[in-house]
């Protein structure tokens, strides 16, 4: 296809008296990875069940691979791989009758299971019960799930939450080979590193609006503040200040930092996701 | 784009994996294993026949009162082929099934009735019985013991009996007349053929069999829904249809194979009874299956789950209880679901009764399957759309 994987316009949603949703439009071209990126209850969880068939639309137009989504729609879940927040596994059955039992639901009569949790590490694990898998293993197993079917789309909901960094670095190495096969990822998270780590993209949605959207450097551009931090001698100590390097007299001010002898070093500060994100609708991530 | 994949194929898998998850829980496996054989056990453990002969103590013995009143008798011209008829009694009322225990004096009698080893009821008269019967008497003092644990009724025969004996040998006539035949049977006469406690309680093993499964569905579902794997699986192509249709097929299934094993273990089956029991069985499962779904829903974990069941299902073995005491259902029992389901049970089972005698029972227990099949369906449909 040669249109976006994922297209949204003026999708909205309520839960009764309560707006989810509000006018939400996106895009994700296929290779693309959006960070979804948004504090719990901002809307992100409900954006994805409406975009894999969990939820009915309400009002508002969206497609999934130029296909108009609404509940349960085979077509769509066919070519879409999900990873929920919740560790969802069969506990009492193996990593791999778990993945050869979704391989069956997508109709793959030989589905690779074995090949799957070789590339997450696990398939000399491969027959144990998930219930014995610790925290790290049994998202493998869920990123592993999600893969089966070779989706066009992925749906991944905070894939490395609570997990080890080495972990963490695993699973964001295969989200990228994903992307890099072709699949368009949409990613929700709370870790601004993560989010600028893998996504092409990043859209800020607070309280159901997406109130950003851009690349994470030229969000940065757009919103952040340009800064260095210096380390000047003080007595026998040591102090450390930062100058804005935008804004009226911040050249001379650099240029007499520099000129200073007590100055030991000088480092540019990139303003972070984060910091943006409260800036724009002032409040954190993890609020 | 890849072919889609058929509803069959889907509904497959997951007939294939609830049959996985269900033989890995090892407690519901276990379960159903100790229900199997407890009920199998049971049923062979109960009698088999029922015991009709009664006990029942005299004092003093058929001889002496005999005795006492030879010359009387004699007297009166009763022939001394009828005295020895009368001395032959205790021979001629076991024939009867009526086992006469002799005692010599009231009090070894009342003692043996006490201890209840021997004899649980018995009368007294007085030695000379007979003749002051038949001088004409009005005041002869006659006890009846009983044990408490003798039913009311029971005494009340005794009774009655004595001073049925006693009009006849005055010689007085009753009031009433009964036909010839003297006592007329409606229904089958089950004289001699009365049905053991252990086949009365067969509807009762069949229900608990599907019971035990209600609860090992209901468990499966509430799994599924706390654990949210059916969120998993609604973003595959699998339909919520599909999900539901396996779950009761698989529930259904389950309690009927086993529902049918035991039957069949417990030699319920015959030539004649064959159909209408696996339909009724199956109708059974239907039922029990469609309440777990609605338990397996409701349930928020794991003793919400059993709690619901318990609520659900308990009440329907009211009227197994009711067909094992006949006479003490309540007409509400009449309108449970599981009443037209035990009526053909017990109609083929006990009673020889065919389809064509049975199948308004069988009409209403569907009815009452796909009606709460339908209420499963619907609790369980929105259960898992709001996950």
């Amino acid at each position: 296809m040669t249109g976006p994987a994922i297209k949204v316009e003026g999708l909205s949603y309520s839960y009764g008296a309560t707006k989810a949703l509000d006018e939400v439009a996106f895009s994700v071209a296929p290779g693309e990875i959006l960070g979804f990126l948004g504090p719990n209850g901002a809307g992100k969880s409900t954006t994805i069940k409406l975009l894999t068939g969990q939820l009915a639309k309400q009002s508002g137009e969206a497609t999934v691979l130029g296909v108009p989504i609404e509940r349960d729609n085979s077509e769509i879940q066919a070519q879409i791989g999900v990873c929920f927040e919740e560790k969802n596994l069969y506990p009492n059955m193996s990593a791999l009758e778990n993945l050869d039992f979704f391989a069956s639901l997508f109709g793959i009569a030989d589905p690779d299971s074995m090949g799957m949790l070789r590339r997450v590490g696990l398939a000399e694990r491969a027959k144990e019960r998930v219930q014995g898998f610790s925290k790290g293993m049994r998202q493998r197993v869920m990123i592993s799930r999600a893969l089966i079917n070779r989706p066009k789309v992925l749906f991944l909901d905070e894939p490395t939450a609570g997990l080890d960094p080495v972990s963490a670095a695993e699973i964001r190495k295969m989200i990228k080979e994903e992307a890099t096969r072709g699949a368009a990822v949409l990613l929700t998270t709370h870790d601004m590193h993560e989010a600028d780590e893998l996504s092409d993209k990043v859209a800020f949605i607070n309280e159901g609006r997406i109130v950003a959207l851009d690349t994470p450097q030229d969000l940065k551009l757009r919103f952040g503040k340009r800064a260095v931090r210096v380390r000047l001698r003080d007595g026998d100590g040591v102090r450390e200040e930062s100058y804005p390097l935008d804004g009226e007299g911040s050249s001379a001010d650099i240029a007499a930092l520099l000129a200073s002898p007590e100055l030991m070093t000088i480092h540019t500060e990139e303003a972070t996701l984060e910091a943006i994100f409260i800036e724009l609708t002032g409040r954190g991530l993890k609020a | 784009m890849s072919a889609p994949v058929s509803r069959l194929a889907i509904l497959l898998a997951l007939l294939r994996k609830e049959l996985l998850v269900f033989s890995r829980d090892k407690l519901y496996l276990f379960l159903t294993a100790l229900t199997l054989v407890i009920v199998v056990a049971f049923y062979h453990l109960l009698p088999d026949a029922v015991d009709e002969t009664i006990t029942v103590g005299l004092s003093p013995s058929v001889q002496n009162l005999v005795e006492a009143s030879a010359e009387s008798l004699a007297a009166l011209g009763v022939p001394e082929a009828s005295i020895a008829e009368l001395r032959d009694a205790p021979r001629l009322a076991q024939e009867q099934g009526l086992i006469l225990t002799e005692f010599d004096t009231a009090e070894e009698m009342a003692a043996a009735i006490e201890s209840g080893d021997e004899v649980q009821i018995g009368v007294a008269v007085p030695p000379d019985f007979v003749e002051r019967v038949l001088a004409g008497e009005r005041d002869i003092e006659v006890t009846v013991y009983s044990q408490a644990a003798v039913p009311s009724e029971v005494q009340a025969a005794m009774s009655g009996f004595i001073r049925e004996i006693a009009r006849q040998l005055a010689g007085e006539e009753l009031p009433v007349r009964f036909p010839a035949e003297d006592l007329i049977i409606l229904g089958p006469d089950r004289m001699g053929d009365q049905i053991p406690l252990r086949d009365r309680m067969l509807p009762m093993f069949a229900l608990m069999i599907l019971l035990m499964e209600s609860f090992a569905l209901a468990s499966l579902i509430s799994v599924e829904v706390l654990q949210r794997t059916a969120s998993a699986v609604l973003v595959t192509p699998a339909r919520v249809s599909d999900m539901l249709a396996a779950k009761a097929i698989f529930g259904s299934g389950l309690a009927f194979v086993q529902g049918m094993f035991v039957l069949a273990v417990l030699g319920a089956f015959t030539s004649a009874n064959w159909l209408p029991l696996t339909l009724t069985m199956l109708i059974g499962a239907l039922i029990f299956t469609s309440l777990a779904m609605v338990a397996g829903a409701a349930g928020k974990d794991f003793m919400g789950q059993v709690f619901y069941t318990m609520g659900f299902t308990v009440p329907l073995l009211i009227p197994a209880f009711a067909i094992l005491f006949p006479g003490s259902a309540a007409t509400w029992v009449t309108f449970l679901p599981t009443w037209p389901l035990l009526d053909v049970i017990v109609g083929v089972t006990v009673y020889d009764a065919v389809l064509a005698d049975v199948w308004p029972s069988m009409l209403m227990a569907l009815a009452w399957g796909l009606a709460l099949y339908a209420v499963g369906l619907v609790v369980l449909r929105k259960k898992v759309h709001s996950l």
